[in-house]
């Protein structure tokens, strides 16, 4: 279609037209409609105005086509306002030069029919009420979009005329006639030169209706099979507040080219106008569609190829991207509690607090700790990192020394009477050595140093009562808890 | 007055480090954004984002990822830069600029010691390489939004929320904002140093340290370098690693530069002068200065900042690296098994 259509451009670069005069009106209901003030009130008790700028209507897209061509059940004078109605996808008068058949809009209308949209006052399109429309009708008719915008942007309007002046040069050699340049040629160099949207603009057309909240939440929907009709989810209603938040959005807002609009989606095939409901196997939104979709040409091209089903899977239109403010119930508990990530959250968040609370309560208490061993962990990096040894072996080379952790360990303290009495006096030789060294507050090892004082306290008993007393042997383990560090 | 006292104990050059990272928080981050408000963004995300180009999708074609490296122009080109200085002067984004890990950082070190998770003894380039690989290769096809655990969202999202903008709260109240929340506290505020997330999470960190590592052979790179002759295994650096980089192997001070991010503080506390942050020494390895009297004389430290440690032996005898590719392929094994479980279970 694209090649077809650059071919026509290289055919139309080479004309040779007058630009003759564009305010024709044929039929004379300039005549009329030209007057200001020409207005009156509808039935609905509306004012209503049916004066026709003609210039503002030769400037724009429809132009050089004159009014019966269109509103061809308007006869004779005075007319109906019924009979105003347009039927969008009837042939114009207007013929394509080369082939000779007369052009119509009608494939964008069978695209139309398919579309969710179809419902709209597609075939009375300038007929009726435009109030009546918008406050009746939730499908858009064709006009609901397409303004009869002026032909050629303010600022493509230079770059046109030189093109136009090129093209009556080049072009006319071949294309001669007022049927090519006057009418046709025009019509193609606006499509290369004057093409006035961008995706900003698209998506601001598709916003006008669905960024409108309150109205969304008054659209009703059918199901396809069952003909059933249900007001809408809270995902289509803020479809457009959500999809401004994903990374196609805001690449849009910051005017790149690499975000996807709307339509680049919703409608990437043909005339761009066949946008199906996402349940709809054909829609270019379903997610067995998606792979093709998300790879058109300069976007995601691998999501063709298998393994991407999860990336086509990301969900563009997310609730949890939405502001509360903006929702109906926010904390709903389909969207908080039964929600994977919130489940995920909890024991994070849980360990996050007993630790808040656990580092609040020591600072009070403990403060002035000056060695600290972090809780969780804390050992293990004594060990791996700086080379200690286990905090068990610690401890069993501070109760190496007077040998007698091991051995009382097993209770068996009668029958070991002999051994007993050797080691109180070896921590008696030791306790004599510890004595010139200068004492320390240690905290860390005040636990095993209870334990062996029990232990060495019990031992001390059952041999001989008076002879060792109770702090003797728990300064022993500090020494070799010293040499150790 | 104690706090006081235990600022101005804060050496000369940590004092620098933090305000930078201050300064780089307030111009990075909301309410002001200055530098990302330049290119008309509020946060990191977007054009801005240096986390996502790289990840690969199955199938892609080089003119895919330059389809990623477009739509994210500006955030490749300060990844380059960064990935640049790290060449230079070791991972300096990362220690002294970047305000995601930086802040989790300082926010870490007001807390007691005590009641923090100690994270720095883990195998951290195992499970950073093994998780940067998952984050690559298997979250793309799993559907993982690279977004969904990226700190880089919430950082700035929180700073928002502090200084009372309605789309941070926003985010935090929300269940991934929660997750995230959560993550922060325990990889960043209660992980001891604070630096946690940086060490296992962080594929900016991941691919700078490779550069890090690779640069720390080069002539001009400027690294933490230890001069083994003056450690005295005092152990003193190993503790105030915030990255968990140093270990003490057999009583000297080694460091891994797969992890270190130059931050300096070792160097400000040992009390030996045996560590540095210099480029490479000019004379020869090994060469004494001097002999005198038949005696070699070393009066000049030997910087080195590559220790290939021999702390394994395999069953042949030989030594070899403690961190050998084999283990960084089962970890990234492992945890692409572990997270396929949990997303599996999810789904």
């Amino acid at each position: 279609m694209i090649r077809s259509f650059f071919l026509l451009f290289i055919f139309l670069l080479s004309f040779n037209v007058d630009a003759g005069p564009r305010y024709s009106d044929p039929d004379g209901c300039l005549s009329c409609h030209a007057y200001e003030g020409l207005n009156f009130i509808d039935e609905n008790g509306v004012f209503r105005s049916a004066t026709i700028d003609s210039e503002h209507y030769a400037s724009s897209l429809h132009g050089s086509v004159p009014c019966k061509d269109c509103h061809r059940e308007v006869i004779d004078y005075p007319h109906k306002v019924e009979n105003t109605e347009v039927d969008c996808g009837a042939s114009c008068h207007i013929e394509e030069p080369s082939e000779g058949v007369k052009y119509s809009h009608d494939v964008i209308h069978e695209e139309m029919d398919k579309s969710v949209h179809a419902d709209g006052w597609y075939k009375g399109l300038t007929g009726g009420n435009r109030l009546e429309e918008v406050e009746t009708e939730q499908d858009p008719s064709c006009r609901r979009c397409h303004s009869n915008t002026a032909y050629i942007a303010e600022s493509q309007l230079e770059k046109f005329k030189e093109a136009f002046d090129h093209a009556e040069t080049e072009c006319g050699n071949c294309h001669q006639g007022k049927a090519w340049m006057g009418q046709f040629g025009g019509h193609i160099l606006r499509r290369f030169v004057g093409r006035r949207w961008n995706n900003i603009e698209n998506n601001q057309l598709c916003i006008q209706c669905h960024g409108d909240i309150e109205a969304m939440r008054d659209v009703t929907q059918e199901d396809k099979e069952t003909h059933e009709k249900h007001p809408p989810s809270e995902r289509f209603v803020q479809s457009s507040a959500s999809y401004t938040k994903t990374l196609h959005g805001r690449l849009i807002d910051a005017n790149s080219d690499f975000g996807a609009s709307c339509i680049d989606c919703h409608a990437p095939e043909g005339w761009k106008h066949e946008i199906r409901a996402y349940t709809d196997e054909k829609s270019a939104s379903h997610p067995d569609n998606l792979g093709e979709s998300c790879g058109q040409s300069n976007c995601h091209g691998y999501t063709k190829k298998p393994g991407n089903e999860g990336f086509t899977m990301t969900d563009m239109h997310s609730l949890s991207l939405l502001g509360l403010h903006s929702m109906d119930k926010p904390l709903e508990d389909a969207d908080l509690w039964e929600s994977n990530w919130f489940r995920g959250a909890l024991p994070l968040m849980v360990a996050g607090i007993a630790l808040a609370i656990g580092s609040l309560a020591w600072w009070i208490l403990y403060r002035t700790d000056k060695k600290i061993i972090a809780k969780f962990g804390g050992d293990r990096f004594e060990r791996v990192m700086i080379g200690r040894k286990p905090k068990k072996a610690r401890a069993k080379a501070a109760a190496k020394k007077p040998r007698v952790a091991k051995k009382v360990e097993s209770t068996e303290a009668a029958d070991t009477l002999k051994e007993t009495t050797e080691t109180v006096v070896k921590a008696k030789a030791a306790t004599a050595e510890m004595k010139e060294t200068p004492k320390k507050p240690d905290v860390e090892n005040k636990v095993e140093n209870n334990t062996v004082a029990d232990i060495a306290k019990e031992t001390t008993e059952a041999v001989v009562k008076k002879q060792a007393s109770i702090s003797e042997p728990a300064e022993t383990p500090k020494k070799s808890d010293d040499s150790e560090s | 007055m104690r706090v006081i006292q235990n600022l101005k104990a804060i050496p000369k050059v940590q004092k620098f480090r933090y305000g930078m990272i201050l300064l780089a928080s307030m111009s990075l981050l909301g309410p002001l954004a200055f530098l990302p408000q330049l290119v008309g963004n509020d946060d990191l995300c977007g054009q801005l984002c240096m986390r996502r180009f790289y990840l690969y999708f199955p199938g892609m074609t080089w003119d895919d990822f330059f389809v990623h490296v477009n739509s994210a122009a500006i955030g490749v080109m300060a990844f380059a830069l960064i990935l640049i200085t790290t060449l230079f002067f070791g991972r300096i984004w990362c220690g002294y600029l970047c305000p995601v890990g930086g802040l989790a950082e300082l926010s870490s070190r007001m807390l007691n010691d005590r009641w923090k998770i100690e994270f720095r003894s883990l195998p951290q380039v195992q499970i950073r390489y093994g998780y940067f690989g998952f984050y690559l290769i298997a979250m793309p096809a799993l559907g993982i939004s690279a977004c969904s655990l990226c700190n880089f969202i919430t950082i700035p999202r929180l700073i928002e929320a502090m200084s009372g903008e309605y789309r941070g709260m926003i985010y935090l109240v929300s269940s991934v904002g929660l997750v995230n929340l959560a993550l922060l506290l325990l990889l960043g505020v209660f992980a001891s140093k604070g630096r946690a997330y940086c060490q296992f999470l962080c594929p900016i960190g991941a691919a700078d340290s490779i550069v890090n590592r690779i640069g720390a052979r080069l002539p001009f790179a400027h690294r933490i370098r230890v001069a083994k002759e003056r450690c005295t295994g005092c152990n003193i650096c190993a503790r105030n690693c915030m990255c968990g980089a140093i270990k003490m192997v057999d009583k000297i001070a080694v460091v891994d530069q797969m992890s270190c991010m130059s931050c300096h503080e070792c160097v400000d506390v040992c009390d030996w002068n045996a560590l540095a942050w210099t480029a490479p020494p000019k004379h020869k390895h090994n060469s004494p200065k001097r002999i005198k009297k038949n005696t070699e004389i070393f009066p000049l430290p030997d910087w080195q900042a590559i220790h290939i440690h021999p702390v394994k032996e395999n069953a042949e005898g030989r030594t070899v690296p403690q961190i050998s590719g084999v283990s960084i392929f089962n970890a990234m094994v492992f945890l692409t098994v572990i997270s396929v479980i949990i997303v599996g279970s999810f789904l």
